[in-house]
């Protein structure tokens, strides 16, 4: 092969692959990726991926110690590459650490505000009546729950706002709101939400604070129309009857709500006999439940919720569930939904709703 | 071979000039590590929130194409490394030679390349908003072409940076400017392009075949 030597005086001993080796290392690199297609091919399951990370990095090495010559430099330049790649592990492990283990605050936060508005003494007696006490209230609310999408000054331009289709309401303008710019329609807005966009029901807060984002928000524009008692009866409020509230939003019992909060993160049951789906209680839990609960109700099934920052909500096996065991309280929580994690079915009928809980229990006995 | 290059007056000598060039290089490298980095954690990290997503939408990438601009790209380092040990060791011609083949199989890939976005662009397989593809249900899909399209495009840039570097020394050896004494730029871009081969080493599993 080659015999000429480097010169000395110039590069110093600078070290020259040889051609044999060069060859040799090419030729690793070709197999290995070879190995690296036929691997990802065969079924591993979650090893595929760390397998294929390994195989990248005997690449990766053999590229930077022959190639790029780092096993014959000086010892610092590999140091120095070497840093990089630590500093990368830390940014990834960081950022990872930080956003998988906040799951808990996320099925946590809603349940925990809901049990808030559940237990707090409301402070204001008339609080659909304006007043700079809620407008302040509802400003500091703002600030933290809606400016992300809606902007600081309410003109729908908020960072996350980009992105989303419909896009945020501009609360600077007067037109194009979908339910109404009077306090009530904006109130219900807060308890409902806007169906099929990112503006996601805030029924979790209390009433207070949804009436005092709601004279907050209307006062960025130009005044709205007054509540009449009859826009107020259909929240709820009957001003003439002494500002009685006749209907509590929907909502589910308090002790579920709280029991949720006290449960370690779930993991899936381990199911024994398959459950006949054939009944209408079955077809019924396998279009509307099976998706987020499982088709045995095992659950363990992750679900992305919140528009905002992506979070992942798991669900129990529902035998973890004692709602199952009561009628009146399974029954709720399918109609009413829970605040913030699963979506209420107002439409099912009292023989659907005990078909279903029929389905749901043998699929709980199943369960080991 | 006549190599008339004479190191900075601020060196001591020209192996001093030499081992503070190749240094630099070095951390320029490590600047390129955590550029492509950020991309690395974001593909971890919305891999790690929908898997399943990246499951499905990884389907949608022509592995023979990733797998043949994989093995052109270990070509074209192994081309690259000849090219230098050629220079290193005065043999010019092959030197030359060896530049030529290295120019070509980059040329190589972004023709691969080329047919594998007009793909991609046809198909609707765009990143975001722009996202139009009608077979790809999972609604969070457009997100895994954002990241395919920015980690690769940023990668191409590199290969484009790296041809426009392999002319310029191939036009520098064939007028006879490099030698054993001085090869400098040679190991230098040799190095480049060597980073360049090694984070597709890393984009191509990753996207190509875990998904
Ligand atoms: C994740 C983004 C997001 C957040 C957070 C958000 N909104 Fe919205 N909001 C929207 C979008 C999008 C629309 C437009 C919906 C449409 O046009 O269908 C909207 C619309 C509205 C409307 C207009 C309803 C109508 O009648 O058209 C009101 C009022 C409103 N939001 C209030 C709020 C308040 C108060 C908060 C904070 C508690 C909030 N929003 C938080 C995205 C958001
Ligand atoms: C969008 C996802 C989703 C759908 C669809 C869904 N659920 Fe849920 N469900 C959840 C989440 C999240 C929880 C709360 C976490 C937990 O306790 O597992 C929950 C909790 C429950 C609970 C237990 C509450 C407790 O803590 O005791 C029952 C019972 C239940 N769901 C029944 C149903 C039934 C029946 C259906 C079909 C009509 C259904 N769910 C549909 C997401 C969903």
């Amino acid at each position: 092969m080659e015999t000429q030597k480097p010169a000395q005086e110039s590069h110093g001993h600078h070290h020259i692959l040889s051609t044999e080796v060069a060859l040799g290392v090419g030729f690793a690199l070709l197999l290995l990726t070879g190995l690296t297609v036929w691997i990802a091919g065969v079924d591993l399951g979650r090893l595929n991926f760390l397998v294929a990370l390994l195989v990248a990095s005997v690449k990766a090495a053999l590229v930077a110690l022959f190639f790029m010559n780092l096993l014959y430099d000086r010892r610092e330049n590999g140091v120095i590459f070497g840093t990089s790649f630590l500093f990368l592990a830390i940014f990834l492990v960081l950022t990872a650490t930080d956003l998988f283990f906040r799951g808990d605050v996320a099925v946590k936060g809603p349940l925990t505000a809901f049990a808030q508005s559940k237990t707090a003494q409301p402070k204001v007696a008339r609080p659909w009546v304006a007043t700079p006490l809620l407008l302040s209230q509802g400003k500091m609310l703002y600030s933290q729950q809606c400016v992300a999408c809606h902007g600081p000054e309410g003109k729908g331009d908020g960072p996350a706002a980009g992105s989303l289709t419909p896009a945020p309401r501009d609360f600077t303008r007067a037109g194009g709101w979908k339910n109404g710019r009077k306090p009530s329609q904006v109130f219900k807005t807060l308890v409902e939400g806007i169906p099929g966009s990112a503006m996601a029901p805030y029924g979790t807060l209390p009433a207070e604070d949804r009436w005092a984002l709601a004279h907050f928000v209307l006062s960025l524009g130009e005044a709205p129309e007054a509540d009449t008692d009859e826009d107020l009866l259909k929240v709820g409020i009957d001003v003439k009857g002494g500002g009685q509230v006749v209907q509590e939003a929907p909502s589910i019992p308090l002790e579920v709500a709280m029991r949720r909060l006290t449960r370690p993160e779930p993991r899936a049951a381990k199911v024994g006999a398959k459950i006949e789906a054939e009944s209408a209680g079955g077809r019924l839990y396998l279009a509307r439940c099976a998706s987020c609960h499982g088709e045995a109700g095992e659950g363990a099934i992750a679900r992305v919720s919140g528009t905002l920052d992506a979070v992942r909500l798991r669900t129990a096996p529902l035998s973890a569930s004692q709602a199952v065991g009561s009628p009146a309280i399974f029954e709720s929580i399918v109609s009413n939904g829970l605040p913030g994690l699963m979506p209420g079915l107002a439409s099912l009928n009292g023989t659907q709703l005990s078909e279903l809980r029929e389905h749901v229990r043998k699929l709980v006995a199943a369960q080991q | 071979m006549t190599t008339t290059h004479h190191h900075a007056h601020h060196f001591a000598s020209a192996n001093d000039e030499f081992e503070a060039a190749k240094q630099g290089m070095w951390v320029f490298l490590v600047t390129e590590v955590l550029m492509f980095g950020g991309l690395f954690v974001a593909y971890g990290i919305f891999r790690g929130l929908y898997p399943d997503m990246f499951h499905e939408a990884h389907k949608f990438l022509a592995v023979n194409m990733g797998a043949t601009n994989t093995l052109v790209l270990i070509l074209s380092s192994i081309t690259m490394v000849l090219a230098v040990t050629a220079t290193q060791r005065g043999r010019r011609d092959r030197a030359v030679l060896f530049l030529v083949l290295t120019f070509l199989l980059a040329g190589c890939f972004l023709v691969v390349k080329y047919f594998e976005y007009a793909h991609k662009f046809h198909e609707g397989l765009l990143p975001g908003g722009y996202f139009v593809n009608q077979e790809l249900k999972d609604p969070k899909a457009p997100l895994f072409f954002s990241l395919y399209f920015v980690m690769t495009g940023l990668h191409m840039v590199h290969v484009l940076v790296g041809m426009g570097l392999i002319a310029w020394l191939f036009r520098r050896t064939a007028r006879g400017e490099f030698g054993p004494q001085y090869y400098t730029p040679v190991e230098l871009v040799g190095f480049y392009w060597h980073f360049v081969d090694l984070v597709w080493i890393y984009l191509f599993p990753l996207l190509y075949l875990v998904g």
